[in-house]
Formats: C-alpha cells, structure tokens, sequence
C-alpha cells in the first residue's frame, strides 16, 4: 500500500533529521550501549536459604499456598494440593511429568484443547522456568512442561512446581539465567488483582484467583 | 569575613526586615558587610513565566555587577536556586561565552543564608534566643532545588527557648509558585488551603522558612482567615537576642 | 466548552478549555476532590515503603534515565531493529504519521478480519487517537476489558489518570453504573462483588471475541518482542484466545535488548502502583503457532512524537514509560485530578506531553499548569526534568503569544514588561518602589493590611492579604545607616 510505504518513510525521515547530531552508526552505538551505566544490583547478597524464605514469604504476602517439599515426596505433596483444593478436573501441558498426575482427577493433556475445553477444566499443574525471590515472581516461558499461555489463564486454580534450584533473589539474575531472550515469557506475581475500585486490592478478576506453590528443594540448602 | 548582600527585590520592598535582621546577625557573628546599591532583580519572575529575553538582561546584570564580589548571602532560596539551575539555561541560549566564563566564576561564592552561617561560618548556635513554639516550612526550592538538607533545622535547634514542631506533609508544595498564584489562582488557594492545615495542626505561634516567596502566600491567608498564626523568616529568628527581641509584625 | 453533552470533560486540547477555567468546577466537587486524594494517598505510601526497602533504587533512575535517553538519540536504528525481528516473527508492521492514519489502518485491519466487535486492554495510545468513537461510527463495537475502563465505558465517563484511570469513582458510583447498565439489581457496593460482576460481564466476551487491540509498555528491538504489563488478566485474555490482534505502540517505546527489562519492570510497578511487580507481565514475539493470535499486527505511531524528538532539551519527555508516579506525587494533581488538563494525559507528563504533541498549537495553559516544586522530577524513574522542561515550554508559548498585538495590553505581559524597564536601573526601581508605595497606599487598611486588589492583583487579594509596604525599603535603611555612620 503506497501511503503505508511513505507514512514509513516520512517517519523514519523524521527520526533521522530529529536526530542527527546524535545517532551513531552501527559500531558507536554498540559501543555506547555497552558503556550504559548499570550501578544497580545484578547478584544478590542473600544466602541460598535466606533467598529460599524470601521467595516464601512473598508467595504468602500474595495469599499463595506454599509448601516444601523433597523430590522423593513430591508426588504426595502434588497428591494433597489437589485434594485440598476440592477440584477434580484439572488441565496440563503435553510434558508434565507422569508421576505428577495423581490418581482419582481427571486430567486433560493439552494437545491443542480447544479455549471452550479448558474453559470446563477447574484447575492447572505446571512447572516453571525461574522464580525471582525479590518480587516473588514465577516466570513461565511456555516450554512442553510449562504449557501453552492460555491453560495457566483461564482456570481458577494453579498449582505450580518450582525447583528451589530455579530461584534466585534478583530480577537481573533471571535475565542472565537466559541463554537466549524467550520468544514467549509471562510473569507471574501473586494471583490476578485490581485495585481500581477506592484502591482497595481486590484478588482475582480475570486469571487464576488461587495459585498454590511447591517448592521442591532439589539442593543441599535445607 | 566579609560577605555582600544581595536582598533581592521582594525582600529590599516588602520585607525589609529580614534584611535588618540579617544584617543583624551576620555582623554579631562578625561578618563585615557591604552592599551594593545596584542591585535589583536576579530575573526569576520572567523567567518562571516565559520572558527568557527579559530574564536574561536581568541575568547579565546581576553577573556583572558581582563580578568581583568576595561573597554573596542571599536570604531567599528560590532566588539562589533560580541563579544556580535557571541562569546556565539562559547563559546557554542567549550569552557569550565570556559571560558563561564570569557565571562559573561567580557561581561558587554564591551562599543563600543557612549555607553561609552553615558552610562558610562553620556556626550552628548563633547565640539566638527565641522563646516561641515555631513550626518549618520546607520550601520547594530549599528542599529540591538547593538540597539544603537539615542546615536550617540545625540552625533553628540551636535557639535557646524555641519549641520546634514539626509539620505533617512538610514536603508538600503551599502552592505560591510565583506568578502560579495568581495565573493558577484557585488552585493555588486550594493548595494552600491543605497547607494551612498541616501548618495550624502544629499549634506553632510561628511558621518560619527561608524563603519570604511562600510566607507572604500562606501569612496573607492567615491574616485574612483571623487565623492567629504568624510567619517570620528564619533570619529574624537567628537575628533575636534577649535583648534584641525580633520585629515582629502584627 | 470543556464538557460534552453527557457532562464529561473533554480530553481533547484542541476543544479542552484551558487549565485556569477548567478547575472551576473541580475545585467545587468535594467528591471527586477526595476520591483522587484517597487514591494518591494510597499508592504515595505503598510506593515510599517500597523505594525505602529498594537499596539500588537510585541506581536503577540513573540506568533507566541513560538507557532511554541513548534508545531516543539512536530511535531509527532501534526502530528498524524491531520492525525487521518482529516482522522475521510473523508479525505485520505498520507506520502511522498520525492518529487519523492510525485509526484508518486499524478499521482497516478489522475490516479485513470481518470483525464487527473487538476487545481491547486498556492503551494511553488508543485513547489520545480518540479511537473507540471512530470505531462506533464505522460500525465496530469496542469493548473495554480493564475493570477502570469497565467502568468508564459504562458509566460514559472519561479517564483522569494514566494507571489508576478511574480513581475519581467511589464505589457507590461504581456500584450505580454496574447495576445499572449490567441490569444486577442487587449488586452491593463491596469491591469484591462489584469486581465479580466485571468478571463475569466479561467472561464470555473473552471467550468469544476472536479480535483484540493492545497497547505496549515496552517493544524490544534486539527480539523483536512486545511487552505488556498489567493486574488483572484481562490483558493475558486479549493476548492469548483472539485470533488476531492489533497493538498500537509509540514509537519511543522501545528498549534496546530483552535485558533491558531488568531495569524497568523493577522500576514501573513501584512507581505505578506501589508494588514490587504487578502481577502479570506478558511478552511475546510476532505470532507463536498454536500459542496465541495467528495474525498479530503493530501499528507504530509518530503523532507528534519525532517533532519531540528533534528538540534537543525537550527529547526527554519521551523518555517516559507511563507509570504516573509524576501525577501521584503532584500537590496540584492532588487537588484537580485528572480531567482538568484536558487531555488523555493529564499531570506532570500530560501538562509537557500534551502540548508538544499538538506542536505548542494547543494546550498551552498546561506548562503554567505548575508550582514548579519538582516534587515530579524527585520521582520520575526515567529522571525527566519536567520542571526544566515546563519552563521551556513557557518560554516557547511566551514568544508566540507575545507577537500578538493583542497580548501588548494584556495586564501581565505589560506588567512583565515594565518591571523589566524598572529593574534594568536601580534609580527606575527605586521610584518605582517609591510610587509603588503611595499607590499601594491607597488600598492599605489602617490595620496596615491590603484586602482588595484590583485587576491582576485582584486574583491575589480573593483569597489572600496582602501586608502594605513598608514606609522605608532595605535599601533606604541600609543608606540611612551609612550616613549615621559617617
């Protein structure tokens, strides 16, 4: 489309006359942006188990139900979440791990599940990619055992399994944990809120209202 | 020591004695002081309203006529901060490079009062005595555009018979912002209007600041509203021995 | 006029009325006055516990000011950086100079889709392109999914804050507008009921709709990715079950790599809402098969934008990254909200934003619109000197307003002028202060107070004294002195 093409090149003739004492080329301004000051903190201080208690005591400031556990006990805690959570209908991602599913629910692999069937599903299980500790933040980049974005969204209840290996204490620290920037990222900080109504925080509008955590210590740290 | 005046406009019309008691305190401190009679405006009422041109003459002015000044005391933040933050701006766009050159110059040897008795005089207890329940006011440009921090709060502890309270909400702006109150008038008020309360919640007899910009602002109100309060600025306070009991203005 | 027919503020600068008029009626609405300070109120304190615990705080402004700063002086290189990545992704860049394009090539997108109704998440973009009313004219129903625009949208109200936009709505109003327009009855004013009711109002529009239009808080170049930052979910809906989705993006939204995020996310939720993060953060890249839209569509806007940019002190208002911490810490915001500015972005920001936008033509009250306190600069993440800049902006809206002879007579300008006369010459200001001081005169009470002013002076003395002057100058003391001295 000939005024699409031009609205392109007007704009990019304007950026350029707008900037011209400034823009460098391509070598400079890499150099320039390596030179950006980053002052901040990238590694935190804390140790692994001071690093550990501060993931859990975000995760329950949001009103998240957290629980610790080893990797030989994880199927049982996997087992109690579910009951304790009353639901029976639970969907999950393609390479969710088989003893994690446990016996008595009904559990729908997502294969491509159409959005009205996982619409029916009660509640999801799902691991994650990293968690930062600062923030209580679970990232999840939608890898086979993470699923695809929209069965960690619709149901009202998350079950997430997180490696205490894959926490760290700052939000840099996951970004380094990238080898390459994911094509799909959500992070996750606390169930679904709003606080447009007289600022008062209301839990849960859209997105799961209950998010529940296990932690499981795949380190020496506890 | 010696150290020259620079009253500024307001000050030299309307509140002349702020300037005596200035003048006051800095010689009992044994300060020698001059004045310059050439001095009018450093410009920050055109340059806060668009007038860069006009600003700027004023700037020139000023920079000239200071040029071999020692030291300037300026006891009004906002004119200080309009020297240090504005001046650059003006000197950028309209001066040469020789009158940037003389700024530069001039620039370190300018003090707004609670700097000079503070950094230059090394002093916290001027030997003031000031037996009255006193509240401060941070003006905007003290806090943000001077950073002068804790030196006036310092300077007050030390007054022999002041009760110092503090104000809620000291940081928050009384809404004089120069021509702000009158282009902004009914905003203005209403920011004023809040700061009233923050000032009257202290039970003070007084509020003080270094700046006589938003003491005219909130004591007009204060007269007007029969509110009881009165506004002083701090170099009245300093300047207030038990002999020499500060004017204090009905 | 500043109100449409409905009553609403118009959030237009070419129709708004300017600043002083448009308080008017604000100041006089006690409701809305204490509804805005509530709100502020609320995220001031969540935001100063937040940047107190946040050691690194001031190191953080200073990465994020230079970082922004080196993406707006390098803004077409990274521009085509992200278009050819997004585009390498699956998705469709478009260019749009100006909101009347902008508006035409999303109608023309949704017409391509067949799509006669379309959800969107809240975006600052569609809202300065005016776009909802456009699409209701040409027959396309836009449905608001955030929970404030929920509100606005059916309460026919217009936003007053960048992030928190319905903060001047209590929540029997908003209890009024649900019960009303959702046909509940008996719909109680909790927040938690009324929040129910939005969720289940939109539960089946998510599931149905199959077009959405976003906005983006961050595009990064080096991925070609977009990023959106949001609370409720209703965002991650949009994203994630429509078929096509359309997100219109200023371009000085961009960040120069994935890594970048780091620094501003760490920022943004501190200074917008007073939290560490909010709880979602969705970024995706172009059109993921089996994940999400199959069509994804950015549309870049300018609209006023590189005229910004080419102005070397006034670049830096596009540094912004939309977290309204400006307005929050704002004393004059705190007393008029959001619609007295007269544009989608009011405050600080809006009062440098607005006006550049509309290349100084309009909206030239707001950049007076300040006390100059700089409580704005102390918390701006992206350190924009906005003080600097307002006074720029004055100094622009002067020279043009003083070219016309009008202006000539206007008491302030000549006022302005003549004390320029007076303070080039001591002896000018001297007898100036001299009949200053007889004119004065005549208005001093005998308690040696002034009480009415005329004309200029009159917007001083309606709510404020004034003490007389004094019958002897600093300087005249200073003289006399001297001579008794001799």
């Amino acid at each position: 489309m000939t005024t699409a093409v031009s609205s392109r090149k007007k704009i990019y003739d304007r950026i350029r006359s707008a900037t011209k004492s400034v823009a460098k080329n391509d070598a400079a301004r890499a150099e320039a942006y390596a030179a950006l000051p980053r002052p901040y903190v990238h590694t935190g201080q804390l140790s692994r188990k001071q690093t550990l208690d501060l993931m859990i005591e975000r995760l329950r400031e949001y009103e998240a139900g957290v629980t610790e556990t080893t990797p030989a006990e994880l199927p049982a805690a996997i087992a109690q979440k579910l009951a304790a959570s009353g639901h029976r209908k639970f969907v999950v991602p393609p390479a969710l791990p088989a003893e994690w599913l446990a016996a008595g629910y009904e559990w729908k692999v997502d294969n491509g599940l159409a959005s009205e069937e996982i619409e029916t599903a009660e509640g999801v299980v799902t691991a994650a990619f990293c968690a930062v500790a600062d923030s209580g933040t679970i990232v999840l980049h939608h890898s086979a055992s993470e699923g695809r974005r929209v069965i960690s969204l619709l149901p009202d209840f998350h079950l997430c399994i997180l490696r205490t290996s894959q926490i760290v204490e700052t939000l840099p620290e996951y970004f380094r944990r990238c080898a390459q920037p994911p094509a799909l990222a959500t992070t996750i900080s606390g169930p679904s809120a709003t606080a447009d109504i007289e600022m008062t925080r209301i839990k849960g509008v859209h997105g799961p209202r209950f998010l529940e955590v296990i932690l499981v210590n795949d380190e020496e740290a506890r | 020591m010696r150290a020259s005046i620079f009253i500024t406009c307001y000050n030299d019309t309307l509140y002349p004695e702020t300037g005596r008691a200035v003048v006051s305190l800095l010689e009992r401190l044994g300060v020698e002081l001059d004045f310059h009679p050439g001095q009018t405006c450093c410009g920050q009422m055109h340059s806060n309203t668009g007038f860069r041109g006009e600003a700027f003459s004023q700037a020139k002015r000023f920079i000239r006529m200071y040029r071999d000044t020692e030291t300037i005391v300026i006891p009004s933040s906002s004119c200080v901060a309009m020297i240090r933050d504005q001046y650059p701006t003006l000197l950028r766009e309209l001066g040469n490079e020789a009158l940037r050159n003389e700024f530069h110059a001039l620039l370190p040897r300018i003090f707004e009062l609670s700097e000079f008795l503070i950094d230059k005089l090394g002093v916290e207890d001027v030997g003031a005595y000031f037996p009255h329940r006193v509240t401060y006011h941070a003006s905007c440009h003290s806090l943000r555009g001077l950073n002068l921090g804790d030196r006036p709060m310092r300077l007050l502890r030390k007054v022999r018979g002041i009760d110092l309270v503090e104000m809620p909400n000291i940081d928050r702006c009384c809404g004089f912002g120069g021509t702000f109150s009158v282009k902004n008038a009914e905003v203005s008020s209403a920011m004023l209007a809040a700061k009233l309360q923050d000032m009257l919640s202290t039970k003070a007899e007084f509020c003080t600041a270094v700046d006589n910009s938003c003491l005219m602002h909130q004591g007009g109100a204060l007269h007007r509203q029969y509110l009881g309060m009165k506004t002083i600025h701090m170099a009245e306070i300093l300047a207030s021995t038990d002999l020499l009991q500060a004017e204090v203005s009905e | 006029m500043s109100h449409s027919a409905s009553n609403q503020p118009i959030l237009d600068p070419r129709h708004a009325l300017p600043f002083p008029k448009a308080v008017l009626p604000v100041l006089r609405n006690p409701q809305l006055r204490k509804n805005v300070a509530h709100a502020i109120d609320v995220i001031q304190s969540k935001r100063a516990k937040l940047v107190a615990e946040k050691t690194d705080w001031q190191e953080l402004r200073t990465a994020a000011d230079a970082m922004r700063m080196h993406v707006l002086e390098n803004l077409g290189a990274y521009l085509e950086q992200f278009e050819q990545r997004c585009t390498e992704r699956g998705g469709i860049v478009h260019w749009a100079a100006d909101a009347d394009e902008a508006r035409r090539i999303v109608l023309d997108i949704l017409r391509e889709e067949k799509a006669s109704e379309v959800i969107k998440i809240k975006t600052m973009t569609s809202a300065e392109i005016q776009l909802n009313p456009y699409l209701d004219t040409n027959g396309v129903k836009a449905y608001e999914t955030d929970l404030a625009e929920i509100i606005l949208q059916l309460g026919e109200q217009e936003p007053s804050h960048i992030v928190v936009p319905a903060l001047h709505v209590n929540r029997s109003q908003v209890r009024e507008i649900f019960s009303r327009t959702m046909g509940l009855k008996d719909l109680s004013d909790e927040p938690r009921e009324l929040t129910n009711a939005a969720r289940h109002y939109l539960r089946r529009k998510f599931l149905e709709i199959p077009t959405a239009i976003s906005g983006a808080n961050f595009l990064v170049a080096e991925t070609g990715a977009v990023a959106v930052v949001e609370s409720e979910g209703n965002g991650r809906m949009c994203l994630t079950l429509p078929k096509a989705m359309i997100t219109i993006a200023g371009i000085e939204k961009v960040l120069p790599r994935f890594q970048d995020l780091e620094v501003v996310l760490q920022l943004l939720g501190r200074s917008a809402t007073g939290e560490r993060m909010n709880p979602y953060n969705s970024i995706w890249t172009g059109v993921t098969p089996g994940d999400g839209p199959e069509r994804f569509h950015v549309i870049l806007l300018d609209n006023g934008r590189s005229s910004i940019l080419a102005s070397e002190h006034e670049r830096q208002t596009l540094k912004c990254i939309r977290c309204a911490a400006c307005m929050n810490a704002c004393p004059v915001y705190r007393q008029t909200g959001g619609h007295a500015y007269g544009s989608v972005y009011p405050g600080p920001i809006g009062a440098i934003l607005t006006p550049q936008l509309m290349q100084m033509n309009y909206a030239q009250s707001l950049p007076y619109a300040s006390s100059l306190c700089g409580a704005c600069y102390e918390v701006c993440p992206v350190k924009i000197n906005i003080p600097e800049v307002l006074l720029d902006l004055r100094a622009q809206v002067t020279n043009r307003e003083r070219k016309d002879l009008k202006r000539f007579f206007d008491p302030m300008y000549l006022g302005l002028r003549v004390a320029n006369l007076l303070f080039s010459r001591a002896w000018l200001f001297h007898t100036a202060q001299f009949f200053g001081r007889i004119g004065l005169g005549l208005f001093t009470g005998s308690d040696g107070w002034i009480h009415w002013l005329p004309s200029v002076g009159g917007k001083w003395t309606q709510t404020r004294d004034l003490r007389g002057l004094p019958s002897q100058t600093f300087h005249e003391w200073w003289a006399a002195r001297n001579k008794e001295a001799q």
